[in-house]
Formats: C-alpha cells, sequence, structure tokens
C-alpha cells in the first residue's frame, strides 16, 4: 500500500484523470444529444470531485475534500437531475444544432487545446516547487476553460449555453485545485451557492423563452435593437 | 458589528416583505429598511473619516475611504428609489399594467409564484411581492461587493447581484423582458466567470507571498500590502481577466449589448439603481484590482488597458445616441458613455485622475438616478417610451418632471455649472497634463457629439410642438416627492459639497492613488 503515500502517484492520478476531464469536454462539443450533455457534465464533474479528493489526500489539506463533496453534491447530482428535469418539462425533440460542424468543432478545440498549453507554460516556475502539478493540469483547466467560451458562441440553443457556462465553472475550478490547492473554503461555498442559483434562474428563463417563443432559438431572441 | 447590522437590514427587509400580508406592508418595509440602511451608511463613512478604516472579523469585512463612499451612494439611491418605487408601481398597479400580461405572445406567462399564498391571489400582487422581494436582496448584494475584503468573496457577491435583478427586468413579463434578461444573465455570467478566473490567479500569485494556509491570503488589504512582491506574468493576466469580466457587468464596450435592453425593460426605479448603484458597484471590483495590478506592474500595463476600453465604449455609444428613438435605450447608452469616462479616469490615474474619478462617480450616481425616475414619469404619463409617440410638449403636459428631465439631461451631458462639467473637466486636465493627447482629443470629441445627440432628442421631447393632453396619469407625491429631493441635490452639489463627503471623495482617491 505504498501508493497510497507517494505524492508521485497521485500527480500522475490527477494528470491522468484531468485528461479525462478533457476528453469529456470535447465529447461534449461533439454529442448533439442534450441528455448526453447533462451526463457528460455529470461525469465531469465527478472527475473534478476525485482530482479534488486525490489532492486533498496527498497534500493533508482536508478543507479540500468539503469541496470535493460539494461538487459531488451540487454539480454531479443536483445540476444534472434539475437540468434533466428541464429537458423533461420542455419536450425538445431537437438536438443540439451547433453553428459550426461538429468536425470543424473539435479541430477547434484541439487548436484551443494548443493555446492552452502555451498560455499555461508560462505559469510553470519548477524552481519554486509550489503547486507544480500546476504544470499539465493547469494547461487541461485553460483548455477546458476556453472550449467552453467556443461552446457558448458556437450553440444557439438556450440551455446548451447554459451548459457551456457550467463548464467554464468547472475549468475554473481545476485551475483553482491545481494552481493553488483549491480556494479558501468560504469563498468555494460562494461560487457553489451561486452555481445553484445560476442554474435555477437560467432554468426559469429558459422555460419561459420555450413557452413564449414555443422555441429555444436565441437567434430568434431579437427585438430589442439599436 | 456595525458593518454585519448594516449588511444585514436589508435582508431584515426582504424577509419582512416576503411575509408581510398587504402591499403597503411591503411598501413600508422597503422604505423603513432603506431609510435605516441610509444612516448605517452615513455613521460607517462618519467612523471612516474619523478612524481611517473599520473592519470586522479579522477584516473579513472591511471598510475603508472607499467602501465607505460606495456604500453610501448605493443606499442613498435604494432609499430614494424605494420612495419612487410605491408611486411607481401603484400607478402600475391602477392602470392593470401587472393585472395580465396582455402584452406577451399567448399571454402564457405567468410570474413566478414566491409564496403559496399568492397563488390565488391577483398576478399584480406576485409582481409587487417579487419587486419588494429582490430589491432588497439585490442592495444586500451590492452592499456586500462594497465590504467584502476577500476578492473571492467581492466575486460571489458580484454575481449575486446579477443573479438577484434578473427577474426584477422580467418584471412586466413582456416577450421583450425575457430577451433582455436572457442577455442580461448570459453575457453577465459568462463575463464574471472571466473574473472569477482573474481571482483564482491573484489568490495563486498572491499565495507565494503571504502563505496559503487562511482566508487572508484573499484579503485585498492583505494582497495591497504585498503587492509589489507579486509575481508579475499571473498579475499581468489576472488584471486582463478582471478588466474583462467587471467590464462586462459595468457595461463597457464591446461587452455592453445587454445594457440598453437590461435599463429598458427593468421598470424605473430598478432601471436607476442598476444604471448608477450597480455601475458603480462593477467598478468598485475593477478598481481593486487596478489598485493591485498597478501597485505591482506599475501604473503604464493596467492603465493603457483602461483607456482602450474607456474610449471604445464612449465612442461606441456616440452613434447610438444620435439615432435613438427610445428615451429610457439612451439613458442606458448615456451610462455606456459614463462608464467609458470613468473607465478613463482610472486610465489616466495619477492623484488628478483618481479624484475626478471619485467626484464623476458621486455626480453620476445622482444625476443618472434622476435621468431614469424622470423618465419612468414620461413614460407613465404617455405610456411609451419612445420619442415618436410622446412627440414633444412633456414640459406642458407634466411642468415638473419635463423641467427636472431637461434640467437633468443638461447636467449629465457636462453643462457648467452642474457638477459633472466640473468631474468631466478635471479629467480632460488629468489626461492632458499626463501627456495622454490622442485620448484627450477623443474624450472631447466623442464628448461633444454625445452633447448633441442627448439635447437635440430630450430638448426635443420636453419643449417640442406635440400632444399636451396624453392620458394623464395623476401626480403622485411619492414620485414627485422623491425626484424633486434628488433634483434638489443634484442642484446642491453643483455649488457646494458638504465638507465630509468631499472628504470621503478625497479619501477615496487617496485609496486608489496611493
Amino acid at each position: 500500500m505504498d501508493f497510497l503515500h507517494n505524492p508521485e502517484f497521485g500527480d500522475k492520478l490527477v494528470t491522468l484523470m484531468a485528461a479525462f476531464v478533457l476528453v469529456f469536454q470535447i465529447a461534449m462539443v461533439g454529442q448533439r444529444s442534450l441528455i448526453m450533455n447533462i451526463r457528460l457534465f455529470g461525469a465531469q464533474s465527478f472527475l473534478l470531485a476525485a482530482i479534488a479528493a486525490v489532492i486533498a489526500h496527498y497534500n493533508h489539506a482536508p478543507h479540500i475534500y468539503v469541496a470535493a463533496v460539494m461538487t459531488v453534491l451540487v454539480k454531479v447530482i443536483l445540476v444534472p437531475v434539475l437540468l434533466e428535469r428541464l429537458v423533461d418539462r420542455i419536450e425538445i425533440r431537437h438536438e443540439i444544432e451547433p453553428i459550426v460542424n461538429v468536425p470543424l468543432s473539435i479541430v477547434i478545440s484541439g487548436g484551443l487545446t494548443l493555446v492552452a498549453y502555451i498560455v499555461g507554460e508560462s505559469f510553470y516556475h519548477p524552481e519554486t516547487g509550489a503547486a507544480s502539478l500546476g504544470h499539465n493540469t493547469l494547461a487541461v483547466a485553460i483548455s477546458v476553460f476556453l472550449i467552453g467560451f467556443f461552446m457558448m458562441i458556437n450553440r444557439r440553443k438556450a440551455l446548451t449555453q447554459v451548459f457551456a457556462l457550467l463548464t467554464l465553472e468547472n475549468g475554473i475550478f481545476l485551475a483553482a485545485i491545481c494552481l493553488t490547492y483549491g480556494m479558501p473554503l468560504v469563498v468555494d461555498l460562494g461560487v457553489f451557492f451561486d452555481v445553484l442559483v445560476a442554474v435555477l434562474v437560467l432554468g426559469i428563463l429558459v422555460y419561459r423563452i420555450r413557452e413564449t417563443f414555443e422555441s429555444m432559438d436565441v437567434s430568434k431572441l431579437r427585438r430589442l435593437r439599436g | 458589528m456595525g458593518l454585519l447590522v448594516f449588511l444585514l437590514i436589508p435582508v431584515v427587509a426582504a424577509v419582512l416583505s416576503a411575509v408581510a400580508p398587504t402591499r403597503r406592508d411591503m411598501e413600508n418595509a422597503n422604505i423603513a429598511g432603506f431609510g435605516v440602511t441610509f444612516v448605517l451608511a452615513l455613521l460607517i463613512a462618519a467612523r471612516v473619516l474619523r478612524d481611517g478604516s473599520v473592519s470586522l472579523w479579522d477584516g473579513f469585512l472591511y471598510a475603508d475611504h472607499l467602501s465607505a463612499l460606495v456604500c453610501l451612494l448605493t443606499a442613498s439611491v435604494a432609499l430614494v428609489c424605494s420612495v419612487y418605487a410605491v408611486g411607481y408601481l401603484r400607478e402600475d398597479e391602477s392602470s392593470g399594467l401587472l393585472d395580465d400580461d396582455a402584452r406577451t405572445a399567448g399571454g402564457r406567462l405567468s410570474p413566478p409564484v414566491l409564496l403559496p399564498s399568492d397563488e390565488h391571489r391577483p398576478p399584480a400582487a406576485a409582481k409587487l411581492r417579487k419587486y419588494y422581494v429582490l430589491t432588497p436582496l439585490f442592495v444586500f448584494a451590492m452592499l456586500g461587493v462594497a465590504l467584502a475584503n476577500n476578492l473571492g468573496v467581492m466575486w460571489v457577491a458580484i454575481e449575486a447581484t446579477t443573479l438577484a435583478s434578473v427577474f426584477l427586468v422580467t418584471f412586466y413579463g413582456r416577450v421583450t423582458s425575457l430577451e433582455a434578461a436572457w442577455k442580461y444573465a448570459i453575457i453577465g455570467g459568462v463575463g464574471l466567470s472571466m473574473a472569477l478566473f482573474g481571482t483564482v490567479l491573484v489568490y495563486y500569485s498572491g499565495h507565494r507571498v503571504v502563505g496559503m494556509e487562511t482566508l487572508a491570503g484573499l484579503n485585498w488589504s492583505v494582497l495591497a500590502g504585498h503587492a509589489a512582491q507579486l509575481d508579475k506574468t499571473t498579475m499581468r493576466l489576472a488584471f486582463i481577466l478582471a478588466l474583462l469580466g467587471y467590464g462586462t457587468k459595468a457595461g463597457l464596450a464591446p461587452m455592453h449589448t445587454w445594457k440598453p435592453d437590461a435599463y429598458s425593460e427593468a421598470p424605473a426605479p430598478a432601471a436607476a439603481i442598476l444604471s448608477s448603484a450597480m455601475l458603480n458597484c462593477a467598478l468598485y471590483g475593477l478598481v481593486r484590482f487596478y489598485i493591485l495590478a498597478s501597485r505591482c506592474l506599475g501604473p503604464e500595463f493596467p492603465g493603457r488597458l483602461l483607456l482602450i476600453f474607456g474610449m471604445l465604449s464612449m465612442g461606441i455609444s456616440v452613434p447610438f445616441v444620435l439615432v435613438q428613438r427610445n428615451f429610457r435605450r439612451l439613458l442606458a447608452y448615456h451610462t455606456i458613455d459614463h462608464a467609458g469616462i470613468m473607465v478613463t479616469a482610472l486610465g489616466v490615474g495619477g492623484k488628478l485622475g483618481a479624484l475626478a474619478l471619485m467626484l464623476h462617480m458621486t455626480y453620476h450616481t445622482v444625476a443618472k438616478s434622476l435621468l431614469f425616475l424622470c423618465a419612468g414619469n414620461v413614460s407613465q404619463h404617455f405610456k411609451t417610451d419612445l420619442f415618436d409617440k410622446v412627440k414633444g410638449g412633456v414640459i406642458r403636459a407634466i411642468p415638473v418632471t419635463g423641467a427636472v428631465f431637461l434640467m437633468a439631461m443638461l447636467a449629465i451631458v457636462g453643462m457648467p455649472p452642474f457638477s459633472l462639467f466640473q468631474s468631466e473637466f478635471l479629467i480632460v486636465r488629468a489626461a492632458f497634463g499626463a501627456g495622454h493627447y490622442v485620448p484627450t482629443a477623443l474624450f472631447i470629441l466623442f464628448g461633444t457629439g454625445i452633447f448633441a445627440g442627448a439635447l437635440l432628442h430630450v430638448g426635443g421631447m420636453v419643449l417640442g410642438e406635440g400632444q399636451t393632453g396624453g392620458t394623464a396619469c395623476p401626480a403622485s407625491a411619492w414620485r414627485d416627492g422623491s425626484m424633486l429631493a434628488l433634483a434638489a441635490a443634484l442642484v446642491t452639489m453643483a455649488f457646494w459639497l458638504p465638507a465630509p463627503l468631499l472628504e470621503l471623495i478625497r479619501g477615496a482617491a487617496k485609496v486608489i492613488a496611493g
């Protein structure tokens, strides 16, 4: 049971899981079904919670366990359940119709990952030692953030923009975990609370947009101009 | 303890409004709550003037001159608007605007039910409750922004201001309100996510210096003390992200597109709070990051970025003001212009720039909230927000509102003797003195364009020929009284600024410029 106390093993585990976080993010770009998107988001959040727990274990930082538990509660259970219910209520039959087609979107995501690695490199200071696991994981966090932005622009449906916003937040959470072993607990709790309320607020809006316009296509929201 | 009580009073007002049985009780809870908040804001300002800064719980809540000024401005706007809202919403209710959603497609929208007991009441009651519960929560979030020392908590509070005000934008339940609220929530959310990333980076660059064991690692007062030792690459990126994020919230171009929509859809008193107090809060967040960045990197780098965004915001608002047909949207573009002006002042920096920023923030808060209250009166009287339909004659139909509207418009475009001339002149002087010749020239050019556009439209609307009758709505002491009180403040400030307020403004400028 030596590996349980070997920090190098922890680093490798975290890097591996971070790679899967990125895989899920790109899968979300490629995936056209709404329900699958929600499940992928749930899986991605679960990996984030696992990363947080591993870091908490190997760095003896108990407050990160709380962040991990909160992630599971809010982003793995509560938010996906709320969103799936919303999808049921508004009876969407259509799939996601991205503006840029899927193969090209995935190529663009790859390009954004490259950009993220270049940006992440500038934060790598091996000599200081602090938060050295930042290197790979930070690049993943930045790519998740950038791909989230791309998803936001690439999608017309109101609900799918909500997913994009949530993945943006996942990217930031990963960055916070790998750079500084998580934000202070009070801040984390506040952010989780905001995420939850934001999902509720946006959910109500999506529902009412659907009711009013018989559609969730935000490109139909164009009465206000000038 | 004072700070905590101050912060919690609006929450108490919100809870009381949520359980109040009648409309009158909700109104009273709001006015009383904001009245107490205003008095406490004065007391806190007085304590800050005496002691330099106030803090609670190891600096978790912290107020220096800058926060005390922002709190005071927020509390005064909230108080005036709560008085105005009584008259405004009663008029809306009696004119049947809240009863059904006649203006929505198919009339299928129903307001969210906050209390089960509201379910069987007419929709107007539920809408009123929504307004009177959400407004104090909105104010609570804004006061939280100003008092939070921890940059992460400040971010949470700024995000909370968006969440609390989204349903104020959808108040009337029109199709267009939904569109406005969606843009507001999504653009605001994406923008603020950048600011959160910026906050994470500040924490990262700080925790090597300050130590990461406690909450204090993100406390602004601690970071500001060690700003020179922070990692420069990280701080550069952090400032850019914070500028984009809080700039979105402040409505700087090109992230401004939500602003005209949200301001023209929200009820007039809520729009007044959005355009003055919430703008201040967003700028406040930006200022805190600016201070850290300029102490770490020198004022050059953040200053140049701020100037670019300031010029862009001022420039973009000019054509939209010139061709505008809706007067509430005109005011919104004005707010974009003034956000640009304030950011320019911050970018110019130095003692003079910081002083100009603080003066301008104070004057703008009074003038812009007054303008939205006047616009609310006009749109309730003429039942429209369009210049074409009002067709002039405001001064004959509702003389008091007409005169005040014109006066406030003259003030906001920087006409002497009003005080905004003074602060804008100070910005020009500071910019010219610092050698920013191109921005100075552009500043004057854009200012002239705004001046022409605004006077053309509002002058025509107030003084021009046109319908005189309108569908008269009865004058209301609530609306006219609160409007005249603000007008009196605007006129007074043109000639005389109370010494303690001036000292607070100078103190705030000193916090920025060091």
